[in-house]
């Protein structure tokens, strides 16, 4: 098989499966939970959304590997990108999919075994350190998360359940305030920071900068767009139980509030002297990690938002990852200074990534600027004023400092002029409907959707 | 029970021995070697801990758990090593004296950390949460303290054994799927990391990896 044969298999092979998951998500969410193989297997509101976010940004990062890997890949490189690209998805709907959080653990290490050579898909030396420190940093960072999964079982020792059962956070969820709270206190702080490590909170975030920069863009997309969260989806769920566990004072709420903010201000520091467009992207990621973690700390209100910001930042993020990747290749550099004037030569990529751009920043009316609204009245519900004002000092340097470099790259004085871009009919399509759906879902949310969030946003709080 | 303690103590003391030889050689085979001689070491804590559960799982545990540990993680390193024709000093940033030094602090602290770990030293094992403690922190250490990327990759490894320690003796039997589902993690991140190191070297025409230093802010 030639290399466009194995990126046309990944292209059509990951719209299919994206497909069968978004029918999978919907059927759960209308039918109520799924239960199968003794609850080893699970799906409630709060994994059908997620499936339904992650169905969306694998569908269209396989859409768009075709435009992007066109005429670049050897076949055996096409290859291994291919057989990659499949069985990360497949891990990611392991996590999504297991009652047990053993299993999703495994999920978790088998998601960053199976991306570590999607990032070198172009073999680089700056490729292959990238992987390297993904590789060490991630594997390492989640060994804690089975430290935590480990001492989670041992809080449970009490309850007297059999061993096939013990993991499990159907039955956890339903005896928690019966868990030993101390260790059920060493536990949470194990899994927040071996989670953590993998969804890219401050200041665990080292390898996130290199691999979302030097990995291709849809795999950047993947990663930014679902990967990160499928591991705070991990905490999402350990969450209710942590709490209920210790009382629900909000001890566990606290501490995701607290590296939520981190995570906000050191995104901000890095944001205002980034240059490079891929990585600009990567602490956009870190911000608005904190601010999903810090919305779900906050609570009531605030864990809707959470969700919410969550579906925004994933087709925002992804979106911008095309359009640099697109830019990038068109310029033969990531550096948003030599890409200046791009708006003015009148490109469909420099057209949308300043849109996106805007989009994440939290301009109005685009779906961010909606959740984040959410979030602040969450902050003032709560009387959480020393978060609001850090949170909304974060977001304002960052809107700032990303203003000023998307200005340059969209009117700046041209530095090179790139060959005219020839894009298919399908790619203007994904492009604009990726703008058009943020568009709407800062205008109108539909009643449906709104409906999932807020049953998988019960689910967090701790009301099944 | 009394010889199944004995012989848990004399297991424990051998992974604490392994720990500092680690520390101490200056030469990534032998290294590789005390490597293989924990994994075995850790393989066989099933079959000593098994009380309780069935005969056939105990053996699979073991059989799988040293197969992987004691035979297939030194036999990879061996050939990464043979294949990269690296030096092969471990060149460590810290040295060698003081890196046993740490260790033994390391064995200090896990045991006042485990004396202060209340419901779950109640339970039974001490000893071995302790061992698995100290492990766990001289794999963190070798990663951090090492130059070559076999000494993170070996790093990782005792990592690994450190938490298989832990989970075995605060838990008991975690379910078999999931612990065949570490294993085989673990599996698939040192081969990966193999293949990693060996492009490195193969790019780099070395594998220091405080020399991976151009991507940054």
């Amino acid at each position: 098989m030639t290399a466009k044969a194995f990126i046309r298999v990944a292209r059509w092979g990951g719209i299919t499966l994206a497909a069968l998951a978004a029918a999978a998500a919907c059927v759960v969410l209308r039918r109520g939970p799924v239960l199968f193989a003794d609850g080893w297997f699970a799906l409630d509101a709060l994994s059908a959304f997620h499936l339904g976010v992650l169905a969306l940004v694998f569908g269209s990062a396989s859409w768009f590997a075709e435009p992007y890997f066109e005429g670049t890949l050897t076949p055996s490189q096409a290859r291994r990108f291919a057989a990659l690209w499949f069985g990360a998805f497949c891990a990611m709907v392991l996590v999504l999919c297991c009652g047990n959080l053993g299993l999703m653990w495994v999920g978790i290490e088998a998601t960053t075994l199976l991306t570590a050579f999607l990032i070198c898909t172009h073999v680089t030396p700056l490729s292959l350190e990238a992987t390297w420190k993904y590789l060490v940093v991630c594997s390492v960072g989640v060994a804690f998360a089975f430290m935590g999964t480990l001492l989670v079982a041992a809080s449970a020792h009490g309850l007297q359940l059999d061993a096939s059962s013990t993991l499990l956070w159907t039955q956890l969820r339903e005896r928690a305030v019966f868990l030993h709270p101390g260790t059920m206190k060493l536990a949470f702080l194990f899994l927040l920071v071996g989670y953590g490590t993998k969804a890219g909170l401050a200041p665990l975030h080292g390898w996130l900068p290199d691999a979302h920069s030097q990995a291709p863009a849809p795999v950047s997309a993947l990663f930014s767009g679902f990967m990160l969260n499928a591991s705070f989806y991990c905490l999402l769920r350990i969450l209710p139980i942590a709490e209920a566990a210790t009382g629900n004072v909000g001890w566990a709420r606290g501490l995701l509030v607290f590296f939520g903010l981190a995570s906000i201000v050191v995104a901000a520091c890095f944001i205002v002297f980034q240059h490079d467009s891929k990585r600009l992207l990567a602490y956009h990621s870190v911000e608005h990690l904190g601010i999903i973690a810090l919305a779900a700390g906050l609570g009531g209100l605030g864990t809707f938002a959470a969700l919410w910001h969550t579906l925004n930042h994933a087709l925002c993020k992804a979106l911008a990852f095309f359009c640099a990747g697109r830019l990038g290749q068109a310029y033969g550099s990531h550096d948003l200074r030599r890409m200046a004037g791009a708006l003015r030569a009148g490109r469909l990529w420099a057209a949308a990534f300043f849109a996106s751009l805007l989009a994440l920043i939290g301009v109005a009316p685009f779906a961010i600027f909606m959740s984040e609204l959410q979030i602040l009245r969450a902050a003032a519900e709560r009387r959480a004023f020393i978060a609001m004002a850090v949170f909304l000092l974060g977001v304002s340097v960052v809107f700032v400092g990303a203003l000023k470099h998307a200005l340059v790259m969209a009117w700046g004085e041209p530095v090179q002029r790139p060959e005219p871009e020839k894009e298919s009919v399908g790619t203007h399509v994904l492009v604009w409907g990726m703008l058009g759906m943020l568009l709407v879902l800062g205008l109108w949310l539909p009643t449906p959707l709104s409906d999932a969030m807020r049953a998988a946003a019960g689910i967090v709080e701790g009301r099944p | 029970m009394i010889e199944s303690h004995a012989l848990a103590d004399a297991v424990m003391a051998l992974l604490l021995i392994t720990n500092l030889l680690l520390l101490g050689f200056g030469y990534l085979n032998a290294c590789v070697r005390a490597v293989a001689l924990q994994g075995l070491v850790v393989g066989l804590l099933p079959l000593i801990m098994g009380g309780g559960s069935p005969l056939w799982r105990v053996a699979a545990l073991t059989a799988v758990g040293m197969g992987i540990k004691g035979v297939v993680f030194p036999r990879m390193l061996s050939k990464l090593l043979r294949d990269v024709e690296v030096r092969r000093e471990v060149e460590p940033f810290v040295g060698h004296g003081l890196s046993i030094a740490l260790g033994v602090g390391a064995m200090g602290f896990s045991l006042w950390v485990s004396s202060k770990l209340g419901p779950l030293v109640a339970a039974r094992n001490a000893w071995m949460i302790s061992a698995g403690l100290a492990t766990l922190l001289v794999g963190l250490f070798l990663i951090v303290s090492r130059r070559k990327a076999v000494s993170q990759v070996l790093g990782y490894i005792v990592l690994e054994n450190g938490v298989y320690t832990f989970g075995l003796a605060t838990v008991g039997h975690v379910p078999l799927l999931v612990e065949l589902g570490v294993l085989m993690d673990a599996f698939v991140a040192v081969f990966i990391m193999s293949i990693a190191a060996y492009h490195i070297s193969r790019e780099f025409n070395h594998m220091d990896v405080d020399l991976l230093d151009k991507l940054r802010d």
